[in-house]
Formats: C-alpha cells, structure tokens, sequence
C-alpha cells in the first residue's frame, strides 16, 4: 500500500515538475508554475524516500516524522522565499544571511541533514537491514553461487 | 541542459599560479598519489579486484570515495565563480545535499549491495540486467554511460590539463596528457582500488582545503555578518535566495542535482564496494558532513570575492572563474593556495578516476554480455579499455574549448536521465517493467541528444528555468511510468524471486 501511494506520488510529482517547465514555454514564465515546481520537488524527494524506505508490503513506521518533516521543510523554505518580501539596504540579518536566503540555506540545505541521517542510523536495523536479513541474503547468494558455479562467494 | 548552464564547467584558463611553493606541494601531491597507485597495483589480482576493489572497503573509505567522485573541480573554481556572477542562486546547486546522501542510501544502497552479495554483481548495468532479466536494457544503459562518460571525462581532463598548465606552466595541450598520464598510471594499474584509496587521500585534502579557506573567508569578510553588511546596500538581489536568477531557474538547479544524482554511475557504483552491507547504518551521516564540509569553500569564496568588490579591495573580476584563485593568492598564506590548488587537481583526478574504471567495466563487462558474449580475461581487457578510454577523452578534451563543454554537460544529462528511472525507482518498485525500462533509457538518449544539439547549434534557445537535461530527466520517468503502466501484466514475469528478495528486504 505504501509502495503503491509512494509511486502514485511520484508520478503527480513528476507531472506537477513537467507542467512546471510547460509554463515556461507557455507564458514565458508564471507564478503558478514555480508553485508547481515547489509542491513537484518536496513530493518526490519524499516518495522516493518512502519507496526506499517500505518494504514486504509494510509502512514507513516511525520514518513518517522526518519524511513528514522534510517535506514541510522543503515546501516551508521555498514557499518563504517567494512569499516573503524582498531584500532591502538595511534588512535585518540572521546568521550571516537575510532572512530569505537564511530560510532557504539553512532551512532546506542544513535542516535535513541534522534529521535525516540520523533518522536513517536509528532505524537502519528495525527498517533497514538487519543481521537476520543479511544472513538470509548472503544464503540466496550462497545458492546462487552454487548455481552458477561461482567460487569464492 | 541548455547554455544558460555552461558556467557549471571549468573551461576558461586559470591565472598563472607558477610558484615554487605551489610546485612543490603539487609535486607532493602527485608523489602520494602515485604511492598509492603502486600499492594498489600488489593489491590488484582480479577483476572483482579492479571493478569493485574485491568488496573489501571501509565505510570511512566508500563514503569519502563517493564524496570525492562527487565532486569536481567545479566545487573548487566554477561554483564560487558562479556564486559571485549570479549571487545566491548558485547554491540551489549544492542546496539539495541536506537530502541526497539519505535519499541515496534509502534508495538503492542497501540494494545494489545487497544485488552484489547475491550475484556478484559488479556494475551499475550489471544492476539494471538483473532487475529485468534484460540483455536490452544492459546494453542500452552501457551504451548511455559510454557516451556520457567520454564527454564528461573529457571535460574533466580539460579541467585538469588547465589546473596543470596554471601550476607548472606547460602549456594546455601538454597539461592534458601529463594529467591524463598521472591518472591514468594508478587508474590502469591500481584499477578502482587504486581509486578509492587516492579519492580517501583527495577527499581528505579537499575537505581540510574548503575549511581553511572557509576560515579566511570569514576572516576577510569581516565575520559572518559583514557580507551581508556590504553586499545589501550595493546589490540586494545577490542576496535574495534565487540570486540573480528566476526561481524556476534556481529551483530546476535543485530537481537536476537532486534527483539527477541518484543516476551518477561513477557514485553508486561505490555501493559495490562496501565490506560488511550493515556497515550502511553511517554512511548518510558521514557522506553528509563531508559533502557540507567540501561545500564550505563554493559559498565563502563566492561572498567574500563580492564582498571585497564591492569594498574597492578586489577590481570587478574579468571572469568569474578567477574568483577563487584572485582571494587565495591576495588574501591567504601561499601554503593554503598551494593546498588548494592540488585539491582542484584532487577533485578532478578522482572524478576521471572513477570514470575511467565505471567505462572500463561497461566496454568490457556489459556490453559483450549484452550481445550474448563474456570477455576471458576481464583483468586484462578491463585494463586495455581504461587506455583507450582515456585516449579517446583526451583526444575530444583537446577539441574546441565549447565542443567539449557541450559533451560535458551532455554527459551529465545522460547519466541523470538514462538511469534515475530504471535504477533508483526500478530497484524499489515491482510494477516497474522491462518495457518501461527500455523505453525510459532510450527516451532519455534520444531526448538529450537531439536537445542538446540543437541548443547547442542554437537552433533555439530554451526560456529561463529550462534546460535539456531537466526535459529529457522528466521525460524519461513519465515514459517509464506510462510503458510500464500499460506493460503492468508482464511485471512479474520480469523479476527473479532472489531479486524480488533484495527488492522486499
């Protein structure tokens, strides 16, 4: 079920991302079509990951909080960009950078990365791959060398 | 992806660099470099050993490997060049690192390890064959990488000829076959061992080189702060998040590094190598740090060079790509400039390192296999093609400077485009078909190619935001969903039950 959602949501996104350069050659550029690109790229990166992530027919599990987060961080951080007002002489600054490029650098580039690898680590033996399955592949693969006569595996 | 993209490679000559600390370190770097190679070299007594490094690396090792394949020259020289010509735009380049290496590793690590535990796989087409029972889809997949893999290369060696020439002043022609000579050396007897280990020792060199001069740049700029402090009142567009660019142009920055990097064969082919699969647990977080760490050097440099132009420190660059070299050599110690310098050498080397053994192992390993034939001597043959790769990619590499920038970028679009579909969905989605497969590797060669050539011939241009490489990349994923939909009743006759395993577990 959750494979399926997670396909069905990446070919919406793929389609929101086509329509997205359609409105390029169309208008010569429109709102609705950055919007498009913002909502296509926060939901394939997160339905590619929810595809990697299910597996045997079950769900993501804890992993929906930082996929759920990462989406709110992606479309949050552009939908700021381009909702916010634009930069001036003497705007006030946040960490170096003002606020948009702040949200935006920080936000979407740094805010993941304190999230998601650690959310990969801490589930990788629950949900990624634990002894018990790699001793089951390593004895497919053990058959498998034994099927074609390949030494050594 | 269309001219609008051509500032992502390294083409235009370096200033004159030649001097004798700068010499000296680069030789250094050259004497490790080819140290390793001949350790390497004992090392190397098969195939599995040459292609895959006998799946025997540490985590530390792989993650820094595919860090350094990563990244180009373009990290070190194009990016902060491309930050001071279009502001903060530039960064949507870099942007998508917060989510690649989990995407990544979520993706198809644990399953193009898992494929080569199982059997023995050592290729990215290797991969696709195996997912769909399809010497077709090898052989179409071998064929996009071979193509792409000697336009990139020759950019790269390009790169690296023109590094070479500013350090030692060779001139142009003679830096492309001494770099090319250097890589090939270690490349050739050392194969991807002989890579992995020198990318550890690059990586390493990038990384210390993009904190110091991160420090410096900081220093210089009158800390974190004093960008903005300067930049704002001058030009505050360089400082809006999309920079000088349209947010669709920035935005489609993200899309193409970001998906498109789940389709680099020269980076994921390091799944293969990896020791013990459940080692993978870490991989994300190092493969992250050390990205961001590597990234620190495209950002700072590209403020500050703004910054102290617009302070009267620096004159107006007359071409972005001098921006990293104009702040070493005025505002940092010459050692650290020296350092640098290699480290653009060490980041271009270990890219065409890695392109060299993913290309040897298509012309030897897979293209044979897809027309039903296997190579006897895999060693021996892997080798040979490492030479005629090289020498072909020199050879374009010494072409007109635009013909290879054009082979470069269509190189890279190849590879996003040819292999998102069928390998990062295809190994996680059991609906996927062989057909679909197919379909999606030729769509994404047709469309690239005729896209490319045509922006390239400017027989027209593409509106701000649009580039070939994004039309033939969402190209290639709606045909692999629409065939595979319409193909959906042969799905499972297209998957073997040990794959089918790998795919659910």
């Amino acid at each position: 079920m959750t494979k399926r959602m997670a396909i069905w949501a990446t070919v919406f996104a793929t389609c929101c991302i086509a329509l997205a350069y359609l409105s390029a050659f169309i208008d010569g550029g429109t709102r609705w079509g950055v919007w498009c690109m913002v909502l296509g790229l926060a939901t394939m990166v997160v339905a590619l990951m929810a595809l990697g992530v299910s597996r045997r027919g079950g769900g993501v599990g804890a992993l929906a909080v930082p996929l759920a987060f990462t989406f709110v961080v992606l479309v949050g951080g552009f939908a700021a960009a381009l909702l916010l007002p634009s930069e001036t002489a003497g705007a006030r600054v946040y960490l170096g950078l003002p606020l948009r490029a702040a949200l935006v650098l920080y936000g979407v580039g740094l805010l993941p990365i304190l999230v998601l690898p650690l959310s990969y680590a801490l589930t990788f033996d629950a949900m990624t791959l634990s002894e018990e399955d790699l001793r089951r592949v390593q004895a497919l693969g053990a058959a498998h060398a034994a099927k074609q006569g390949r030494a050594g595996h | 992806m269309a001219p609008a993209m051509w500032p992502l490679l390294q083409a235009g000559s370096l200033p004159p660099l030649a001097q004798p600390m700068i010499i000296g370190v680069a030789l250094l770097y050259f004497a490790v470099v080819a140290a390793i190679g001949v350790w390497a070299t004992r090392q190397t007594k098969s195939a599995s050993d040459f292609f895959v490094a006998g799946q025997g690396i540490g985590l530390w090792t792989m993650a820094i490997a595919a860090m350094a394949a990563t990244l180009s020259g373009f990290a070190f020289i194009g990016g902060p060049g491309l930050l001071y010509n279009v502001g903060l735009g530039a960064v949507f380049i870099i942007l998508p690192i917060g989510v690649t290496g989990t995407l990544g590793a979520w993706t198809m690590a644990k399953r193009l390890r898992l494929l080569g535990e199982v059997r023995g796989l050592i290729t990215v087409p290797d991969a696709i064959a195996a997912r769909f029972q399809s010497r077709a889809a090898r052989g179409l997949s071998a064929v996009a990488m071979l193509v792409a893999i000697i336009g990139y290369m020759a950019t790269n060696i390009l790169a690296l000829g023109l590094v070479i020439d500013a350090i030692f002043g060779t001139g142009l022609t003679a830096g492309l076959w001494i770099g090319m000579a250097i890589t090939l050396a270690y490349s050739v007897s050392g194969g991807i061992l002989a890579g992995v280990y020198t990318d550890l020792f690059q990586g390493g060199v990038m990384a210390l080189a993009s904190i110091m001069v991160f420090l410096y740049t900081i220093k210089v700029g009158g800390g974190p702060a004093g960008f903005a402090g300067t930049i704002l009142p001058a030009d505050a567009p360089f400082l809006a998040p999309w920079g000088k660019m349209t947010p669709l142009a920035a935005l489609s920055f993200f899309f193409v590094f970001g998906i498109g990097s789940l389709g680099q064969p020269h980076v994921v082919h390091k799944f293969y190598m990896l020791r013990d699969p459940r080692k993978l647990k870490w991989y994300p977080m190092i493969m992250s740090a050390a990205i961001v760490i590597s990234q620190l050097l495209f950002i700072g440099v590209g403020l500050a060079v703004k910054a102290l132009v617009v302070r009267g420190e620096l004159p107006p660059l007359a071409r972005a790509d001098d921006a990293t070299p104009a702040f070493l050599l005025r505002f940092t110690p010459l050692l650290l400039s020296a350092i640098v310098f290699s480290g653009v050498a060490a980041a271009i080397m270990s890219t065409v390192n890695s392109f060299m053994s993913v290309g040897a192992a298509a012309l030897t390993h897979d293209l044979p296999i897809a027309f039903g034939r296997k190579v006897g001597n895999e060693l021996l043959w892997g080798r040979i093609s490492t030479v005629a790769i090289s020498l072909v990619a020199t050879f374009v590499a010494g072409m007109s400077g635009t013909l290879v920038a054009f082979l470069g970028i269509f190189g890279w679009g190849l590879f996003a485009s040819t292999l998102v579909p069928a390998l990062a969905i295809g190994l996680n989605w059991t609906g996927a078909t062989r057909a679909g497969a197919i379909a999606s590797i030729s769509t994404g060669l047709v469309v690239t190619l005729v896209f490319e050539t045509l922006a390239f011939m400017k027989v027209f241009s593409f509106p701000a935001g649009v580039t070939a490489t994004a039309l033939a990349l969402v190209s290639s994923l709606l045909v692999f969903f629409v065939v595979s939909w319409f193909t959906r009743h042969t799905a499972a006759s297209t998957l073997s039950d040990d794959v089918r395993f790998v795919m659910e577990v």
